[in-house]
Parts: C-alpha cells; sequence; structure tokens
C-alpha cells in the first residue's frame, strides 16, 4: 500500500453530522436532515488533500457497538475487520454524556481515532461550555471542535486525521471497570489472546461477558472452552451484582461517560426558556400540536399550489408566446412534426411538473432540516399503532410526498421485518411530488383547490384503511417507539436548496429523456396504428368502467414509468394544457385518483424488490393496479350520481 | 459500583409519574412481546440510551390518546413509546 492513501470512516450516535462532514469532504450529495437514522447504508467517496488520497466512509449512527441492530454490526465489522487507517469519531457536544459513552466503546476497539467534537454551536445556545483540552487529555484523543453545516473546523480535523494516520496507533486510554469485573476479564483475555481473533482480545473477553452473540459464535467455533469460561464468569458477577452483566458494564461505562462529561463541561443554562424550547413545547403540546401540525400541512400545500401554479402560468405564456416563432423555425414536413411533438412534451414538462415539484421539495426540505420531522413522530405515535406501526414511520411516510423510492429505503429505521414491510405498503400509497403535480396541476387547477384538498384528505383516509387492513393481515405487537428528539435548529438555506437543486437536477436527467422517447414512441406508436389498438384493448376499463376517453389508457402505460408523465403524455395526445377543454369534472377526478393509487413508478417497484423481494414486491403492484381501478370506478359512479 | 436499592420505596412504572416528576431508574421488567427473544433486545436498547439502574428521568411530557411520553436523560430529550415506558421502574424521587 503506498503511504499517501489513507481510509478514514465517520462514525458516532445518530443525527450528530456524519453526513454532513462527508458532503463536505467528498463533494457527494449524502441525504441530510434533521432526525435520526438518515443514512441506511455504508457510503463511500474519495477526496485529495495536501498529496493524500483520502477514501471517506459514512458509516449509519448507532448508540452502540452491540449486535442488536443491523447497523450496529456492519459498524463494528467494518471499523474490526476492514480496518479503517483513522475512524473519525463525530459527536455532538450538547449531549456530550450519551455520545462519549459510544466514544468509549469505539476506544476499546483499539483503533486510531480522532474525535470531531460537532454541533459546537447548539452546544454553546444550551449554555454548555467544553474545554477541549481537557477532554483531549482524558480521552488521549485528539479532539477537533466543529460546526460541520457552516464547514467549520473541517480542515483541522483532515490535518488530524493524516497525522494520526502517520504516526499509526499510539497507546489509548481505556476505561477501567470494577475490580470484580476487571479479574474476570483478564481470565478472558488471556485464552482469547491464545486464539487467532479480528477483535482484540481485551474486547473480545467484554464483549463476551456481555453477551454478545456474534463474538460468542465465532469464538466458540475456534475454542468453545472459551465461551463457557465467559458463561460461568458472567453468572458470578450477576449473583454480585444483581442484575445481567451487560447491565452492569453498560452502567459502568455509562458512568465513566458522566464522569468526564461533568469534568470537562460546565453548564451555564439560560435564564429564560430558549426560543428552541419553547417552539418544541408549542409543536408538541397536547391540544395545540395536532392543529399546528395541520396548518403546517394546509400551509405548505397552499404555498406549492399558489407558487406552482403562478410559475406554471409564467411559463405557458412565454411558450404560447414562442410557439409561431418555433413553428416557422421548424418548418412544415414529417420530420418537422416530430421534433415538434418532442417539443411539446419538453414543454408539458416544463410548465406542468417542474413549477410544482420545485417549491414542494424545498418546504419539503426545510421541514426536514428544521427537525420538525421527529415532532410529528411523536405526535403521531399513537395513531400510526393502529396501523401496527410506531411513530417513527411517519417520517418515510412524510417523506414520501417528496419521492417514494428514498421514502422505502427510508423505512429501514423500523425495527422488525414486519414493521418495514407495512411501512412500505402505505409509503407506496403516498402522492409523491409527481403525483401533486396531477392533483394540483389538473385538479387544483381546473376545479379549485378545494377539489384538491378533498383528494389528499381522501388519500389519507384510504392509506389509514388499508394500513389498518394490512394490519390485520400480518398481526403482531408493534414495537414500541423509542427515538432521539432532535434539537430543532434554524433550517440551513443552502443545503435545503442545494438538495433540492440535487433533486432537480434528477429529474431533469431521468424525466426529459423519458418524455423525449415517450413522445417519439407516441408518434411512432400512431405511425403504426398501434395507439389504437392500445386504446381499444384497454377500453373496456378505461372507457367502460372508469368513464374515461379511450386515449388515457395510454397515458397509464407510461405512467408507470413516472407518475407526471401521464398528465404530460395527455397533453401531448391532447395537443393542448387546457385540460378542461377535453375532460369533465368527473373524468379529471377520476383519472387523477386512478394515477394516486394505480401503481407504484417503476423506480419505486425497484425499491420495493430490494427492500422487500420480489414476490411481495409484485404482491403489491398487483393489489395496487387492481384496487385503484376498482375505487376509481367506484367514484365514477358515486360522483354522476352526486354531481348530476 | 454500589447498588441503588431501596426495598422499602416503591417502585412505580415511568407511566404513573406526572409531567415535570424525576424518577431513578431501578428495573426494566419483563420481556417484550410474546417469547423472551426480544425482551434483551428491548432492555439493551434502554441500557445503550442511558438508562442504566440508578439514572435520573425527568418526564417532561405525554402526549395525549396513551401516546409516547417525552422524557430527559443524560442530557437528551428520548420520546418512549407508552408500552415501552410502562415496563421501565422507576422509584420516584421526592421534591427536595
Amino acid at each position: 500500500m503506498s503511504k499517501k492513501k489513507i481510509t478514514m470512516a465517520l462514525a458516532g450516535n445518530a443525527n450528530v453530522g456524519k453526513s454532513v462532514i462527508f458532503n463536505h469532504l467528498t463533494g457527494l450529495h449524502q441525504h441530510i436532515g434533521n432526525w435520526p437514522g438518515k443514512t441506511i447504508e455504508k457510503a463511500e467517496g474519495t477526496l485529495h488533500y495536501k498529496g493524500y488520497t483520502i477514501d471517506v466512509v459514512d458509516l449509519p449512527g448507532i448508540y452502540s457497538l452491540s449486535t442488536y441492530s443491523l447497523e450496529e454490526l456492519i459498524s463494528r465489522k467494518y471499523i474490526a475487520v476492514e480496518r479503517p487507517d483513522v475512524v473519525v469519531n463525530v459527536i455532538d457536544a450538547s449531549v456530550l454524556e450519551r455520545n462519549l459513552f459510544f466514544t468509549l466503546q469505539l476506544m476499546e476497539l483499539e483503533t486510531p481515532m480522532v474525535i470531531a467534537l460537532n454541533q459546537m454551536d447548539i452546544a454553546k445556545n444550551k449554555g454548555i461550555k467544553i474545554d477541549v483540552e481537557k477532554l483531549e487529555k482524558l480521552l488521549g484523543v485528539p479532539v477537533v471542535p466543529t460546526i460541520a453545516i457552516k464547514g467549520i473546523g473541517i480542515t483541522q480535523l483532515l490535518d488530524k486525521v493524516i497525522e494520526v494516520a502517520e504516526k499509526g496507533r499510539k497507546e489509548i486510554f481505556q476505561i477501567k471497570y470494577g475490580r470484580e469485573i476487571e479479574e474476570r476479564i483478564a481470565k478472558i483475555e488471556e485464552m482469547v489472546k491464545r486464539i487467532q481473533f479480528y477483535y482484540p482480545s481485551r474486547y473480545a473477553a467484554i464483549k463476551l461477558l456481555e453477551g454478545d452473540e456474534e463474538i460468542e459464535r465465532e469464538i466458540a467455533k475456534i475454542d468453545p472452552q472459551i465461551v463457557l469460561l465467559a458463561k460461568r464468569l458472567t453468572k458470578e458477577i450477576e449473583e454480585i451484582h444483581g442484575h445481567t452483566c451487560s447491565t452492569v458494564i453498560t452502567s459502568e461505562r455509562y458512568e465513566k461517560a458522566g464522569c468526564i462529561a461533568r469534568e470537562v463541561q460546565k453548564l451555564v443554562p439560560p435564564l429564560k426558556p430558549s426560543i428552541e424550547e419553547k417552539i418544541h413545547n408549542l409543536t408538541t403540546h397536547k391540544v395545540l400540536g395536532y392543529p399546528i401540525m395541520i396548518l403546517i400541512m394546509l400551509s405548505m400545500f397552499y404555498t406549492v399550489f399558489i407558487f406552482g401554479g403562478y410559475i406554471s402560468d409564467l411559463l405557458n405564456h412565454i411558450f404560447y408566446g414562442l410557439e409561431p416563432f418555433l413553428i416557422d423555425v421548424l418548418g412544415a414536413g414529417a420530420a418537422s412534426s416530430l421534433l415538434w411533438s418532442i417539443m411539446e412534451g419538453i414543454i408539458a414538462g416544463l410548465t406542468i411538473a417542474l413549477p410544482y415539484i420545485a417549491p414542494f421539495y424545498i418546504i419539503l426540505y426545510i421541514l426536514e432540516d428544521s427537525g420538525y420531522l421527529s415532532r410529528v413522530a411523536f405526535l403521531m405515535d399513537s395513531l400510526m399503532h393502529k396501523m401496527g406501526l410506531h411513530g417513527k414511520a411517519f417520517i418515510p411516510l412524510m417523506l414520501g410526498y417528496g419521492c417514494n423510492v428514498p421514502a422505502c429505503l427510508g423505512c429501514r429505521i423500523m425495527e422488525t421485518e414486519r414493521e418495514r414491510l407495512l411501512a412500505v405498503f402505505v409509503t407506496t400509497l403516498v402522492p409523491c411530488a409527481a403525483r401533486t403535480v396531477i392533483i394540483l396541476g389538473l385538479v387544483g387547477q381546473f376545479l379549485g383547490i378545494h377539489w384538491a384538498l378533498m383528494l389528499y384528505i381522501f388519500n389519507l383516509t384510504v392509506i389509514f384503511l388499508l394500513g389498518r387492513l394490512a394490519f390485520k393481515t400480518l398481526p403482531g405487537e408493534p414495537t414500541a417507539l423509542m427515538m432521539e428528539i432532535s434539537t430543532y435548529k434554524v433550517p440551513h438555506l443552502k443545503t435545503v436548496l442545494k438538495q433540492t437543486w440535487f433533486r432537480l437536477g434528477e429529474f431533469i436527467k431521468i424525466a426529459f429523456p423519458l418524455i423525449i422517447i415517450g413522445s417519439l414512441s407516441i408518434k411512432f406508436m400512431e405511425f403504426l396504428g398501434l395507439l389504437e389498438l392500445i386504446t381499444m384493448a384497454l377500453s373496456p376499463i378505461t372507457v367502460e368502467w372508469l368513464g374515461l376517453p379511450a386515449i388515457t389508457g395510454v397515458t397509464f402505460i407510461f405512467g408507470v414509468l413516472r407518475k407526471e408523465l401521464t398528465l404530460i403524455m395527455l397533453s401531448t395526445l391532447l395537443k393542448t394544457t387546457n385540460f378542461a377543454s377535453v375532460l369533465t369534472t368527473n373524468q379529471m377526478i377520476v383519472y387523477t385518483i386512478v394515477i394516486m393509487f394505480y401503481i407504484p413508478c417503476i423506480s419505486t417497484i425497484a425499491a420495493l424488490i430490494k427492500e422487500i423481494g420480489w414476490r411481495k414486491a409484485l404482491l403489491i403492484t398487483i393489489f395496487e393496479i387492481a384496487f385503484a381501478i376498482v375505487l376509481g370506478g367506484i367514484a365514477m359512479r358515486i360522483l354522476t350520481l352526486t354531481l348530476s | 459500583m454500589e447498588q441503588q436499592r431501596a426495598p422499602d420505596r416503591l417502585e412505580i412504572p415511568l407511566t404513573s409519574l406526572k409531567e415535570g416528576e424525576i424518577g431513578i431508574v431501578s428495573s426494566i421488567k419483563g420481556a417484550y412481546g410474546r417469547g423472551g427473544r426480544a425482551g434483551r433486545g428491548f432492555e439493551k436498547r434502554l441500557m445503550d440510551m442511558g438508562l442504566t439502574p440508578g439514572t435520573e428521568i425527568l418526564v417532561v411530557k405525554s402526549a395525549p390518546f396513551h401516546g409516547p411520553i417525552e422524557i430527559l436523560v443524560r442530557g437528551s430529550r428520548l420520546a418512549l413509546g407508552r408500552g415501552m415506558a410502562e415496563r421501565i421502574f422507576v422509584v420516584k424521587k421526592e421534591n427536595v
């Protein structure tokens, strides 16, 4: 290995800013926000600094190095087996004690490390002052204070990482447990030293006493005697203390973390409750919390509608103004009519989809970055229990309003497989930004905002009922909620805009080529007479059952690729964006209801397959198609009865 | 480490503390869900978040409709589902 290459891993509790540091270092776009559990898989990136090539690995946030959750096992194995040159332990300066509890465990893994003491600004606001030098001395690990979101301290952190990587591991301070425990650790350690094992022997000894299943299993393969001895010694400790051995060790570790925290931090609690606290109390208030939540959702919805509608109109005018000019340039003939149909698709994409998607993401990211989502999880916990889930599931559900794909992956914050399946299922029913384009751009624009709002409420009701139904078919006790409520922050505008920009970039990169291909294939199908064939074949459903124009059948097929394509293709097929001239009120509503539910788009199906396997993904897909068609038909009949 | 056991004092579930009251963790009861398998994981998760025996917990508020409770423990704000909080037994700390 060349001397100029360094691997560094970012490890630490959830929501301390690991991904923020990662993005700063690598220029990549790991998703960041203010709620615990965003990073679900380790991410890797590279940077060049002072002649070094540094590979940076972002690990999921964890509270312990045990093996009760997959993230913990992944992180522990990565650090112990892959042996990165330096582990950067990112800690939240405002919750020092709990973060140090994790630091102490990392130190037991005997890995070279640097501590990034992050969120110094939040700690300061809370009246916490930390003596960095003293902390460094007590732990024997270099500590660099940082405010990652503003990029403060990042270069100093890199310098330290290089320094530590060059020097290699020096003797790292390890905590001493009570005498009765230390004696027993020593006995086991002596035996572990004799075998070849990839974890440090002291670490393995401690973990055996804690009853760690993975290490027990691995060691039993080499020398079962060691495990037997450990089990006997564990019993002895339990008899002395009257608690399980793992509880005793965890308590002592926390005791130590508490001691260090108290020694290095000075608390000057502000005299009056901070604004952060006031907002927190208001937004989680027993009574007021709920109307505030509804108000926030409504204003989000209205802002997107008004802003999106305005921009959409503006763009429409511009393109209509340009139309004669464009026709002039393109001229007449087969080739130009082909080009023109592509142009129409692109114009529809620009005027219908983008104006709604952009403001939507900005608001969603502001909410996410502020820390409000974990409050909503708190408020919605009991309602989510009715669907066999707990409050945390509401976070991916909310993110589903942006895009179902990351939301499905985000369902990994649920603890059991059953809950992940339930959460993923309800998430696919949430109208994503693409479906919002149809709801606001079609129903909102042509029938009025109240119809759009009603559709959202209808959608929520259906989600709740289907969620309950799924819970009934997959019974089991929901895991109880246990979640850290993150501190409120003023949303970081640059981060919000950057993430929105990144999303829009993705939209343009993926959706526009699809729009072009879609427009072209429609032209070709028209030319080959296939268009008629498809609309004919689907007409029993579209015309007879749903009461829609036959041509919509084609748009449903394109919608599988991306939901906004339905409306965009409809406008190319009908050669107008004034949908009121071609669809009746009932048709618009039925069309939108079907689009809202009929199938998760192809990217969501791929995400589903990844998360729950192809069988269940297929099942959900088929169910949703059938459900949407049945629902649409029923809605059409009810609407005809009531509105005629 | 010294045992903080007070047999003469009443152990009550965390959920019976009122808002603003402080309890000291004495034990965590019972396996969670059916079968004892999940029990250990449940206890370990609580421990890792800092709810070890002898720790002070401040009950900040409880959500309506049998919802979760918000607690302050070791300087961090946690939301705990009611089912979980019911299994945490504490000794109420009298006002000093």
